[in-house]
């Protein structure tokens, strides 16, 4: 009987020690500012090597990994080595679609640093992908249409849809799309950008491809209404000094008839720092 | 039909323990033969050679020289294999089945017609008395159900040469009693049974021919009573004598004792070593008949050649 | 043929009755059935996490199944002497192994099945779909492990159970690795690091021969050419260890 008691008060002491240590570790924070984590990933070779045979599995661990490690930073914050950890993704799995897309996706939406040095990194990684993906339209269209929206760069929007339009299977709406741009190419206007991914979701079917229809659509509108409303809030800030706090100020000042709504009826805000709107795109992509 | 059930010839063996050590004989023209419907004992101190040469005769094991022959046939033809029913030292049996699968496996293995499969592993269990635990696991069976069952694989054939490696083994009396009633049986049915032990007393009642096994070689074959006999026909002399005397008559074995010598001589030579003594001035202080039995008779040969 | 088919089918009702081999399956099951919780941590195609996940699991789970079960079924008898029993009777010794080697095959392939039904009904409920080219990459991953139990079995009569395992392994890990290693290698000059490399990726078998499933989770065509030429590589090489493993066997002394 007393051996068992003191095995039992052995065991819930050196449990009660395991777990207040472990607590305490758990408060320390984890810096890692420098992105070290990032620095000591492996070659893909020795990835490849390391996995048996198995390089997609890997490929998705990296991926799985990277996405919930940039998603703890700020758009403002630096992504470090975020072209190598794609590229490695990409280098064990060449036909990882998503990693192509979501990881031009962040490169693209990231403001810190170099906007020129951004958008060579994601035609580099899209390329990359066009390449290893001969047969992908999809993922010429999407390179384009983020060229077109996202990079502001109409001719690399351009060389992107052609391909999409020359490789097999693309439908006939992309080869009327490339056609439009190709003749209009400085003249295709965010309205037509509009006019567009609204016949395409009233026409899609499966659900992936009606979440990406309307996430352009909802990004042409976000132009739009960026467009019209931050030079409404720069003149705001000149006359008054500074930047309305939200956007029924505005309204209230009779500049607005409402405050404004995106695409899917939620509320924009305004960043306080650029004075500029702000978009909260809430799409569920399952 | 052969007469000689099986026939062991200049059987050699030796193994490689390993690296460094040295190259280690246990068969050493080892040849004996057992004649058809006889119950045959092999005895022989541990590391004799005994196991050995029934692995050898059974194909488990590779003679480096020498013939081993089956009722007439070479031993590694499968043919020759189809004739025996071996049953090794230990029970190696599979947990995971019931006894009636095991018997049922080994049928299946001896190629016995289908139809006479469950029949016959019947007929074996109830030889072995091991009917009523058939069903259960083995892994449930006491030592001596498992030496039952093992000896029940080894008579499923019904073979002409049953093999058994010490089949009392590690038994109570009553599981011995039990093997050496269905030995007994088996050998009223005319089988051959070849089988090595340790427990001379059970050899002594069975076995119709033994033989010893010292070093890798036969030391001795023959009946048990002619065995024993061969040293019937002795003496032991005990006597008092001086120093310096030489005897000429041939003696069976001798040593000095703290005042006394002791020797064993031969009845034939009884006589001419009492008047040799009385000419040497010895002083006789008894003279006795041997008794020999087979144990003496199996432990001196041990003792004199084994390991 | 009787006695072959006796051995396996014992062989395979030992390995169903031990206990250890549902403990590797359940825990296999579960990783499977658990495939759902990476995809739901990816953005884009969960399809795709969930069907790598699911094979790479299949893979790994046949493959220690393989491993470990060859150690039960095989080298333990080999070692042990349950063996003599079978051995003294009119037996040959290569129907002996090769009914070994059936039976830890048969439960090696039952195993491989079930979770590739999981799989399937996985990627059923929550993909909505059913996907031909999983039962593919799975026959293609039961033909590796038919030809890894040939080793598991040539090293069952060659060596003691636990390095026998030991040995398994590394033909497993060398056989994904080798051709990888050989060409890392192509341009070291001198010395006896490549031509050691070259003779072992000449030597052991190429593993990475029988991996399509990335062509099967991209949808990627497969040319009925390449398939061919696989299946007969790895059953000629599978024949091969196989008269390897019982000439040696028929030689070897049973102490």
């Amino acid at each position: 009987m007393r051996r068992r008691l003191a095995t039992g008060a052995a065991v819930l002491a050196l449990g009660a020690i395991v777990i207040a240590s472990g607590r305490g570790l758990q408060a320390i924070p984890r810096n890692d500012v420098l992105g070290k984590q990032l620095l000591y990933l492996p070659t893909p070779e020795i990835l490849k090597l390391a996995s048996l045979g198995n390089q997609g599995l890997m490929a998705d661990l990296l991926y799985i990994w990277s996405i919930q490690y940039y998603s703890q930073f700020s758009l403002d914050e630096k992504f470090l080595y975020l072209e190598n950890v794609f590229d490695l993704v990409t280098d064990l799995d060449p036909h990882y679609f998503d990693a192509y897309r979501i990881g031009a996706l962040i490169m693209s939406v990231q403001r810190s640093g170099d906007p020129a040095q951004h958008k060579a990194a994601v035609a580099r990684l899209y390329d990359k992908g066009l390449a290893n993906m001969p047969d992908s339209w999809e993922l010429a269209e999407v390179a384009a249409w983020d060229a077109h929206l996202v990079l502001n760069d109409q001719e690399l929007a351009l060389r992107w849809m052609r391909m999409a339009s020359e490789r097999p299977g693309a439908p006939p709406e992309v080869k009327r799309v490339y056609g439009r741009w190709r003749d209009n190419i400085h003249g295709w206007t965010i309205e037509d950008s509009i006019a567009y991914w609204e016949e395409v979701v009233a026409e899609a079917e499966r659900k992936p491809d009606i979440n990406l229809a309307t996430s352009h659509l909802y990004d042409s509108y976000v132009t739009l209404h960026r467009r019209r409303l931050d030079p409404l809030l720069g003149a705001i800030r000149q006359r008054t000094g500074r930047c309305p706090g939200s956007w029924q100020e505005v309204v209230d000042r009779g500049l607005l008839p409402e405050a404004p709504l995106d695409y899917l009826g939620n509320p924009y805000t305004i960043d306080p720092a650029t004075c500029t709107l702000v978009a909260h795109k809430r799409i569920r992509w399952d | 039909m052969a007469e000689i059930a099986l026939g062991i010839d200049d059987l050699h063996k030796s193994f490689d323990p390993g690296l460094f050590e040295r190259r280690i004989d246990v068969l050493r023209g080892l040849s004996l033969e057992v004649r058809r419907g006889e119950t045959f004992g092999f005895l022989g101190p541990n590391g004799a050679g005994k196991t050995t040469t029934i692995k050898a005769i059974t194909g488990l094991i590779r003679p480096d020289r020498g013939r081993i022959s089956v009722c007439g046939l070479a031993h590694d033809r499968l043919e020759a294999r189809e004739k025996i029913g071996f049953m090794a030292e230990q029970p190696y049996v599979y947990n995971h089945l019931t006894g009636r699968e095991f018997l049922e496996f080994h049928a299946e293995l001896l190629a016995l017609p289908r139809a006479e499969v469950a029949g016959r592993v019947a007929e074996v269990l109830d030889l072995v008395s091991m009917t009523g635990p058939a069903d259960r696991a083995m892994r449930t069976f006491s030592k001596g159900m498992l030496q039952r069952l093992s000896l029940a694989q080894a008579l499923l054939g019904r073979p002409e040469l049953l093999i058994l490696d010490e089949p009392m083994s590690g038994l109570d009396p009553i599981g011995r009693r039990d093997v050496r009633d269905l030995i007994l049986a088996e050998k009223e049915r005319g089988t051959t049974v070849f089988f090595s032990s340790h427990i001379i007393p059970d050899v002594e009642t069975i076995c119709d021919r033994v033989a010893i096994v010292v070093g890798g070689q036969v030391r001795a074959v023959g009946e048990v009573r002619e065995l024993v006999a061969q040293e019937a026909d002795a003496y032991e002399v005990s006597f008092v004598c001086g120093e310096g005397v030489t005897l000429t008559t041939p003696l069976l074995a001798s040593h000095r004792g703290s005042d006394a010598w002791w020797a064993r001589v031969a009845g034939e030579h009884r006589d001419a070593l009492i008047r040799e003594l009385a000419a040497a001035g010895a002083r006789l202080v008894a003279l006795s008949p041997v008794r020999s039995t087979l144990e003496e008779f199996v432990l001196r040969h041990y003792e004199g050649g084994g390991r | 043929m009787r006695a072959v088919v006796a051995i396996a089918r014992n062989t395979f009702r030992e390995a169903l009755r031990d206990r250890v081999l549902y403990l590797f399956l359940g825990f296999a099951l579960v990783l499977l059935a658990s495939s759902k919780l990476f995809g739901l941590l990816t953005v884009g195609d969960e399809g795709k996490v969930i069907k790598d996940f699911g094979l790479a699991g299949i893979q790994l789970a046949t493959m220690l199944i393989a491993v470990m079960m060859s150690v039960l079924l095989i080298s333990r008898e080999v070692d042990s002497r349950t063996v003599y029993n079978i051995l003294a009777k009119p037996v040959r010794r290569w129907q002996f192994l090769i009914g070994k080697y059936l039976g830890l095959l048969a439960t090696v392939a039952a195993n491989l099945a079930l979770m590739t039904l999981v799989l399937l009904v996985v990627t059923a409920v929550y993909l909505r779909e059913l996907d031909a080219g999983l039962l593919f990459a799975a026959a293609m991953t039961l033909l590796e492990m038919a030809l890894l139990t040939a080793f598991a079995t040539l090293f069952a009569v060659l060596t003691r159970p636990m390095l026998g395992s030991v040995f398994t392994l590394a033909v497993f890990v060398i056989g994904h690795v080798s051709e990888d290693i050989w060409l890392l290698t192509r341009h070291v000059h001198g010395g006896l690091v490549r031509p050691l490399v070259a003779a072992v990726y000449a030597v052991l078998p190429n593993l990475e021969r029988f991996n399509f499933k990335t062509e099967v989770v991209h949808d990627l065509g497969i040319s009925s050419g390449q398939v061919a030429l696989t299946v007969i590589y790895g059953l000629a090489y599978t024949a091969l260890v196989l008269v390897l493993a019982c000439a040696r066997f028929r030689s070897k002394d049973l102490v």
